[in-house]
């Protein structure tokens, strides 16, 4: 039979199915005319068709009961090599475990076999991968492999150690010996852990049933069934997680349940869990009568009785228990204890009566958690905090540095000394503002004492573009507004108008007024150039701000020259090394967002030299240079080299500025998105949603930096197939844009390219097509040929018009982003894997295999790189 | 002193998703999700099977159960519950086939034998003939009309519903109740054969 043939037969019968029982013969009589064959065989289906009673008009459910019932492996053979099946030991997901002797030296063995072999490559993968992990590992403690095959049919199997033992808690449950005895056989498990940890090996399924008992009081560890190698640990978060969903979670660390990554801690928090059995008679979360999902919420989220407690021991005796006990089993990895060694240590300190090196957890450890619990009432503080340094900042530089001698040095002196005694009224003057002091009194302070200096004009402007300033920080930008328009008076020097002028052209940007910011900054410029005397440091600024803007605008090709031009100026001698940075930081914007990402990484090295050469370690600016090199990482699609920058710069933004500030969400929102590439999501939504809330409520709900949050929540919903979320956080994302900077902005097409993906996703293609080319048009505007948005937009068309089937006009889309991407980034970005992808497909369509080969094969080749 | 923005300011181009398979890395990430899934599904069979004997072993159930279990792991994460449904009903096939195998190998002494027209009592009772018939007559339809043997797959071993159905092959709810009724009765037919 072939296709046609059977067409012709299920078309004839569905025709004849829908005619009255009469009519269907004589129907069939004409349509199949001499063909018999196929009358009989439609006949025969008609018959079949008003008869139920088959398997296949029945549901499986008996059917699996059936064969499922019992399931002999009577198909294996009695015998494998020298050796004798004797019993099933156990059975798993991967394998079955049997009991066999060795034929002629009388030795009993395990022998484990992989079931279903057949079935997967990915199967006999792991399979093998236990295999060469249990020959790397020799040690008394730990059941070694003997020998390795294959049965004929290709089923592997390999030989190991058979443990004669009970597990380690019905041991000690039977013996009931005393802690002592009890600690001294828990010892020579950590041990036999640690030298698995020393060949770079984790456990990941420490349990009793896995740690048997001799009768002679030896410790036998068996099953690295799931066991990882530290090294490849990257490519194995992914893999690790499902496979600890086939386990049961009561020795499973909260990291492993919710899917992070998994270290030596893990195999040290089982550990815990199994010594605190061992003490308590108890496990420490009592997970009978639990649905998996309620396990793992207890897991993760209750904390444990103390083990004295769970015991019904006496708590002064057992303190130093419950320290050891609790240290092993915190949930967070990083306060447990950080080694295997290190509990070991802890076990002989308690043994020899020596103090502990854990501790309980201390009152700062305490605070640490109260101020989490609640940040919204602590941010304020925060804030004050930030403007307070501001303000130092401005009296201690700024003004010592202000051009006008006229000042006299004594008279700036009290002016300063009044102004900080005026500004912390109701504090300890040593100890800095009153606790309740908010940001808003500080700045009120400020005006107030500014709108006194009538009488030194030039001090006054300099305190109003400070506090400006400030406030523009803060977010507060109508408030900066009003200030930094205070700051343009007319009478003052051109050098300092034109500071201002730059200055409010500045808060423009941030404004998203950018034609706006361009012109007044151009003003700026003009003044500060037509100055006399010329000051060179206000030329300098006032360029650089015009780089900003047309970065901002997205003209990298203009910007950046001129922003040459800038950190040319700002080289000089004596020049202030901060500027010069923040212009190499800007230039180093342009340069990425141009897409020159080496040359980007370059000039953030030397930002971030200087930066930590005159600030330290630990100052917001550091953290903003390891950002943009997290960036960098993050375009080469380094994610999780990208993630560890973030992680810096976000301990560096949350003690700097505290929880709930826009730094601290936009470093927020960055992290979360070098989780989603690692497809870490649940970790990554409550970030970047913490940080929406943060801007919202900071910049209100239709501002471009609630955009840029918006954009990444959109692409969380869409990798996770959430259509609607993620087309209506586009949707709000395009017309956030579009009323802040217009159509004929590349951050509108951006936002419509990214809806236009949703459609993609939907496989609505026509669609989709139709807003690619807008946003291609759009992009044509305003950014280089070479851009890599331009270079994305492009496969993203080719895809969607694969899916049109229109391969000849897709190739040509795809072929040309393609080529923009290779010669811009690593080649093993993901887009350069979807353009290859795709490559493929259209070239197999358009009948062209030697094509279709070649990326083929870079495709195979990158993966392997990854 | 000025204030620049860092880049984080800057949102950028959302991902694509790659639903097509196609490639090498495809298939590696297909085959891990079908072995996980082939493993999670054996091991909630044999649950069932251990806790009493009135609790029945609806695939639709074990296969729900499953994408209850695995949802959370990634890859898993990215794959949509139909696309899931869609391995889990290859697995379920191929766990119950290899069972039927084998335990047909146990009592044929390794030979097996199709279910003909006058299967014995037992045989009926048992159902694992007729459903190594049945598996055999799919591979045939697989090899003619690869979209209906995916369509009496996914309805017969992985119980997605016509609806569901309807979504996963990109056709009409009508089209489904069609195709079915003339891949059953074809089927049928070809048992019989």
């Amino acid at each position: 039979m072939d296709t046609a043939r059977l067409k012709q037969i299920q078309g004839l019968f569905l025709e004849a199915a829908d005619l009255p029982e009469t009519e269907r013969r004589p129907f069939l009589e004409t349509a199949c005319g001499d063909d018999g064959a196929l009358r009989a065989e439609v006949l025969a289906m008609l018959q079949e068709d008003a008869h139920g009673g088959s398997l296949l008009d029945g549901d499986l459910s008996q059917v699996a009961r059936n064969i499922l019932s019992e399931f002999p492996d009577s198909h294996l053979p009695k015998e494998l090599g020298p050796y004798r099946l004797l019993r099933m030991l156990g059975e798993g997901g991967m394998g079955v475990v049997f009991l066999a002797e060795r034929a002629d030296l009388g030795s009993l063995v395990a022998i484990k076999i992989l079931r279903d072999a057949w079935l997967s490559p990915a199967r006999r993968e792991r399979f093998a991968t236990e295999q060469r992990t249990l020959a790397q590992l020799n040690h008394p403690s730990i059941a070694r492999l003997y020998d390795a095959d294959t049965l004929p049919d290709g089923t592997p199997w390999f030989v190991m150690e058979y443990v004669e033992g009970v597990p380690i808690t019905e041991y000690c449950r039977m013996q009931d010996g005393s802690i002592e005895q009890r600690l001294r056989l828990f010892r020579s498990v950590c041990e036999a852990v640690q030298y698995a940890h020393g060949h770079a090996i984790i456990h990941r399924d420490l349990k009793p049933s896995n740690i048997l008992v001799r009768s002679d009081g030896a410790i036998g560890l068996l099953d690295f069934g799931i066991s990882k190698q530290l090294d490849d640990l990257g490519q194995a978060v992914q893999q690790t997680r499902t496979e600890l969903r086939l386990m049961t979670p009561a020795y499973a660390a909260p990291e492993q349940l919710r899917g992070e990554r998994v270290g030596v801690f893990t195999d040290v928090y089982a550990l815990g869990v199994i010594l605190y059995e061992l003490l308590a008679g108890c496990a420490p979360f009592d997970l009978s009568n639990r649905t998996p999902a309620e396990a793992e919420r207890i897991i993760v989220e209750q904390e444990p009785e103390k083990p004295s407690v769970a015991g019904r021991q006496r708590a002064s005796a057992w303190a130093d228990l419950d320290v050891l006990c609790l240290t092993a089993i915190r949930k967070d990895a990083e306060r447990r204890y950080r080694s295997t060694e290190a509990l070991i240590r802890d076990i002989d300190h308690y043994l020899a009566g020596e103090p502990l090196e854990a501790r309980p957890d201390t009152w700062r450890y305490r605070l640490g958690k109260f101020v989490r619990r609640n940040r919204r009432a602590v941010a304020a503080t925060a804030l004050a905090t930030a403007a307070v340094a501001a303000l130092i900042v401005f009296f201690t530089v700024r003004l010592a540095t202000t051009r006008n001698t006229a000042v006299a040095a004594v008279a700036r002196m009290e002016r300063v000394q009044q102004f900080m005694l005026n500004l912390f009224s109701g504090g300890d003057k040593s100890a800095g503002p009153a606790e309740g002091l908010k940001a808003a009194t500080l700045i009120d302070r400020g005006i107030k004492e500014a709108q006194t200096l009538q009488g030194e004009p030039e001090l006054q402007t300099e305190l109003y573009l400070t506090l400006g300033g400030i406030e523009q920080k803060l977010g507060n930008l109508p408030q900066a507004d009003m200030l930094l328009n205070a700051a343009l008076a007319p009478h003052n020097p051109e050098s300092l108008v034109a500071e201002s002028t730059v200055a409010l052209g500045l808060l423009r940007v941030d404004q998203a007024r950018l034609e706006d910011a361009e012109r007044l900054i151009r003003q700026g410029l003009t003044n500060a150039t037509q100055a006399r005397p010329r000051d060179d440091r206000a030329v300098a600024k006032a360029t650089a701000a015009l780089g900003k803007v047309l970065e901002a605008k997205g003209s990298y090709d203009k910007a950046i020259p001129v922003l040459e031009e800038a950190v040319k100026l700002e080289s000089g001698p004596g020049s202030n090394p901060l500027d010069t940075a923040a212009t190499l930081k800007e230039l180093a914007d342009a340069q990425f967002y141009a897409g020159h990402y080496d040359i980007c990484d370059n000039l953030t090295q030397r930002s971030l030299a200087i930066h930590r050469r005159v600030l330290g370690g630990k100052h917001p600016l550091v953290a903003d240079d390891l950002i943009n090199l997290g960036a960098v990482q993050f375009e080469r699609g380094h994610y999780v080299e990208a993630e560890q920058r973030y992680r810096q710069a976000l301990d560096i933004n949350e003690s700097w500025y505290g929880h709930d500030h826009p730094e601290t969400a936009s470093t927020l929102s960055m992290l979360g998105r070098s989780l989603v590439f690692q497809h870490r999501y649940d970790e990554a939504v409550n970030l970047v949603e913490q940080a929406l809330a943060i801007q919202e409520r900071v910049y209100g709900a239709s501002h471009p930096k609630v955009a840029n949050v918006l954009n990444e929540l959109g692409t969380i919903a869409l990798q996770r197939d959430k259509f609607d979320e993620a087309a209506s956080r586009f949707q709000r994302m395009v017309d956030i844009y579009k009323a802040a900077y217009g159509e004929h902005h590349y951050l509108y097409a951006l936002a419509l390219s990214n809806l236009a993906s949703v459609y993609l996703a939907q496989k609505d293609y026509a669609r989709a097509e139709q807003m690619f080319r807008e946003v291609i048009r759009r992009y044509a505007e305003t950014l280089s040929p070479n851009h890599p948005f331009r270079a994305i937009a492009q496969i993203k068309l080719g895809r969607a018009l694969t899916g049109e089937k229109r391969y000849a006009e897709a190739e040509s889309q795809a072929l040309a982003g393609y080529n923009i991407l290779l010669k811009q980034t690593s080649p093993t970005v993901s887009w350069l894997q979807s353009a290859r992808k795709d490559l493929v497909t259209i070239y197999e369509a358009l009948d062209q295999p030697s094509q279709a080969a070649h990326f083929r094969t870079e495709l195979a080749d990158t993966v392997a790189k990854r | 002193m000025t204030f620049t923005n860092a880049l984080r300011e800057k949102p950028s181009e959302t991902v694509m998703r790659d639903h097509e398979p196609g490639s090498k890395a495809e298939k590696q990430t297909l085959d891990y999700l079908f072995s996980v899934t082939y493993e999670e599904l054996r091991r909630l069979a044999s649950t069932v099977k251990r806790n009493d004997a009135s609790s029945t072993l609806n695939p639709t159930a074990l296969v729900n159960e499953a994408w209850l279990k695995l949802v959370k792991s990634p890859p898993f994460e990215t794959t949509s519950p139909l696309h899931f449904k869609r391995i889990a009903a290859r697995a379920m096939r191929q766990v119950l086939i290899e069972a039927a195998r084998r335990r047909n190998a146990g009592k044929r002494g390794g030979q097996v034998i199709f279910a003909g027209v006058d299967l014995a009592v037992t045989e009926i009772a048992f159902g694992g003939q007729e459903l190594l018939a049945l598996d055999e007559a799919l591979q045939e339809l697989e090899q003619l009309e690869p979209r209906q043997a995916m369509l009496v797959e996914s309805r017969f071993f992985g119980g997605l519903d016509v609806l569901e159905t309807a979504e996963l092959l990109e056709v009409s709810e009508a089209t489904v109740h069609r195709e079915w009724r003339a891949a059953k009765a074809w089927l049928k037919h070809r048992l019989r054969q």
